[in-house]
């Protein structure tokens, strides 16, 4: 059955992300409450949980944007504390959120490479170069429905061709980490899939993928483990193997 | 996708991608009224002298202020931020100028005290922005009134002359075929900007900044720096201007450039840049510049009284943003 204490079994690898005994308030309010979470190199990991169980809490503090009250993070072996989110951007951890960060008024190319665009040494951009990298991201990483040329603007796109946008942003700057709250909200059945696939695919190249979802299901195809939150303490952390997804949402629902 | 490209297009289908360019309305309107306007000089030269040696240089030479002027305006809209200030930034650094001048110190130094003051003048503006979160729109109206203040004092509202040596002069002032040498610093300035804003890690900010300020941030950009780079550019920009103007005109009084900052302003909208920020280009700007300009020749060759030419600006600003949310909608 699952393992509720937390202790981290996997002795074999070194997780390239350890949070310690994390606790989170804002105000008054508990958000977290001495949560520890892991993520091991080239594993996927399913962080569920209902509303309000510190899901998006916990991914901001690993993305940079919130300072934990308590507790400790360990990045690459290293202490860490992010004063921004670019800061744990160079330390590998890329974060797509729900509203996907995109620049509407700007085409393809711009927003894949903006804020870490290609330049010469003044500061110009390398157009060509930038276009050709953009072309192979879309032909080859992650194929868009309905998109031929990188130059599209993206305020002109659909919500699930903007979600792969911003999938094909994170894939191509190759992190270590890649933090994804609610990837599928946005996307069609078809593009589900397509996806998951490259989760799957990103993950046997070594990277590490966290998850935040409230469709269990999407996040059984591809989770190696599953760390299950509940008002703002770990309830569970089990590998998928052995455990059913009937048996997962027992666990979230049933307290 | 490709047979289109190969296949030779009809006038129709270059009509249709012309106006479907960032900056295509523009274009049509420019050379439609330009077009309507050339041919009138044509069919009527007797009495409608479009075509006159002497009206067009004085279109050229009418030009190049406000373009520089709104060239700045715009980068400046495009990273969704106003500055109504313009008009007071352009008359007190050209007046600094002709002061520090008169007072027999080198020219060299009044006219780099002058760019100076003018991109202080813009930090000032954009610090003030960023820091207080005050829209910059009533940042640089309290701006404006400022400066207008002090020019009023330290030219105790008397004009100022200014007259530099003679190689500084022909260096605004020569003529060259048609046109004075200053339309081609516009052309300049509009080229460098043009390279600053789309093929310039810092330009592309702007668009960024201007069109999404939170997933800029998010994406690791300092959105207040950028802010304030846009203002100073702004600011430095004004001040060329003002410097070329008072050049050519040999003085500076202290009411010049009053309105400045809404021509600017119209200028771009004309040109097709965004009140909201995020969307504009350096042509449109450019060209939404001369089209008030043209419109104001064609009224007075027209022998409108002066009024008219008000009224037709007006609509001229109205009608283009229409069509430009016309356009964002396709």
């Amino acid at each position: 059955m699952p393992d509720t204490k937390g202790s981290r079994k996997d002795g074999a690898r070194t997780p390239y992300i350890e949070l310690k005994n994390i606790t989170h308030d804002y105000g008054a309010v508990r958000a977290l409450d001495d949560v520890s979470f892991w993520v091991l190199p080239g594993e996927i990991v399913g962080l569920v949980g209902d509303n309000g169980a510190g899901k998006s809490t916990l991914i901001k503090i690993i993305s940079g944007v919130l300072h934990p009250t308590r507790g400790e993070m360990i990045v690459g072996g290293r202490k860490a504390r992010f004063d921004s989110a670019r800061a744990a951007m160079e330390r590998g951890i890329e974060t797509i959120y729900q509203d996907m960060n995109l620049i509407d008024v700007m085409d393809i190319m711009r927003n894949i490479f903006f804020g870490r665009e290609l330049t010469h040494p003044l500061g110009f951009l390398k157009v060509k170069e930038m276009k050709k990298r953009a072309m192979d991201v879309l032909e080859k990483e992650i194929t868009i429905e309905g998109i031929r040329s990188p130059h599209q603007r993206v305020g002109n796109l659909s919500g699930g061709q903007k979600q792969a946008v911003a999938i094909a942003r994170a894939m191509f700057f190759k992190n270590q980490v890649l933090l994804l709250d609610e990837p599928t909200s946005a996307l069609s059945v078809r593009e589900t899939q397509a996806f998951l696939n490259h989760i799957m695919h990103l993950r046997d190249e070594g990277l590490s993928v966290v998850i935040v979802t409230h469709n269990l299901y999407h996040a059984y195809q591809v989770a190696d483990r599953f760390v299950i939150l509940s008002h703002g303490k770990k309830l569970a952390d089990t590998p998928r193997e052995g455990t059913s997804a009937e048996e997962l949402i027992k666990i979230i629902v049933g307290n | 996708m490709l047979e289109s490209i190969l296949k030779k297009p009809t006038a129709a289908e270059l009509y249709m991608r012309l106006r479907r360019g960032r900056a295509g309305n523009i274009i049509v309107l420019f050379v439609v009224v330009q077009a309507l306007a050339i041919l009138c000089g044509i069919v009527f030269p007797g009495n409608f002298r479009y075509l006159d040696q002497g009206n067009i240089q004085l279109m050229l030479k009418a030009i190049p202020s406000l373009a520089i002027t709104a060239l700045g305006v715009n980068l400046l809209m495009i990273a969704g931020e106003f500055d109504l200030s313009v008009g007071a930034t352009f008359t007190f650094t050209a007046l600094v100028m002709a002061k520090i001048f008169n007072a027999h110190m080198p020219l060299g130094i009044a006219v780099l005290a002058a760019l100076a003051l003018g991109a202080a003048i813009g930090f000032l503006n954009g610090l003030i922005v960023v820091k207080t979160n005050v829209p910059s729109f009533i940042v640089t109206l309290g701006s404006m009134w400022f400066w207008r203040g002090i020019i009023l004092i330290i030219s105790q509202a008397v004009t100022e002359s200014f007259y530099p040596s003679a190689f500084f002069t022909q260096l605004f002032t020569l003529n060259v075929g048609p046109m004075q040498i200053q339309f081609l610093w516009a052309l300049l300035i509009a080229m460098l900007c043009w390279f600053f804003l789309e093929r310039h890690k810092v330009g592309n900010f702007f668009f960024g900044v201007g069109g999404n300020r939170n997933a800029a941030s998010a994406l690791g950009v300092n959105v207040g720096r950028v802010k304030i780079i846009a203002f100073v550019i702004t600011g430095f920009l004004t001040a060329f201007a003002g410097i070329m103007s008072t050049v050519r005109i040999n003085s500076i009084s202290p009411i010049q450039g009053e309105g400045l900052e809404l021509q600017a302003i119209a200028a771009c909208v004309i040109g097709g840049t965004a009140l909201m920020g995020g969307r504009g280009t350096i042509l449109g700007a450019f060209l939404g510049a001369a089209l008030m300009f043209t419109i104001q020749d064609i009224l007075l060759l027209l022998q409108a009284p002066g009024f008219y030419l008000r009224m037709f600006v007006g609509i001229v600003i109205v009608i283009a943003a229409a069509l430009n949310e016309m356009l964002k909608k396709e």
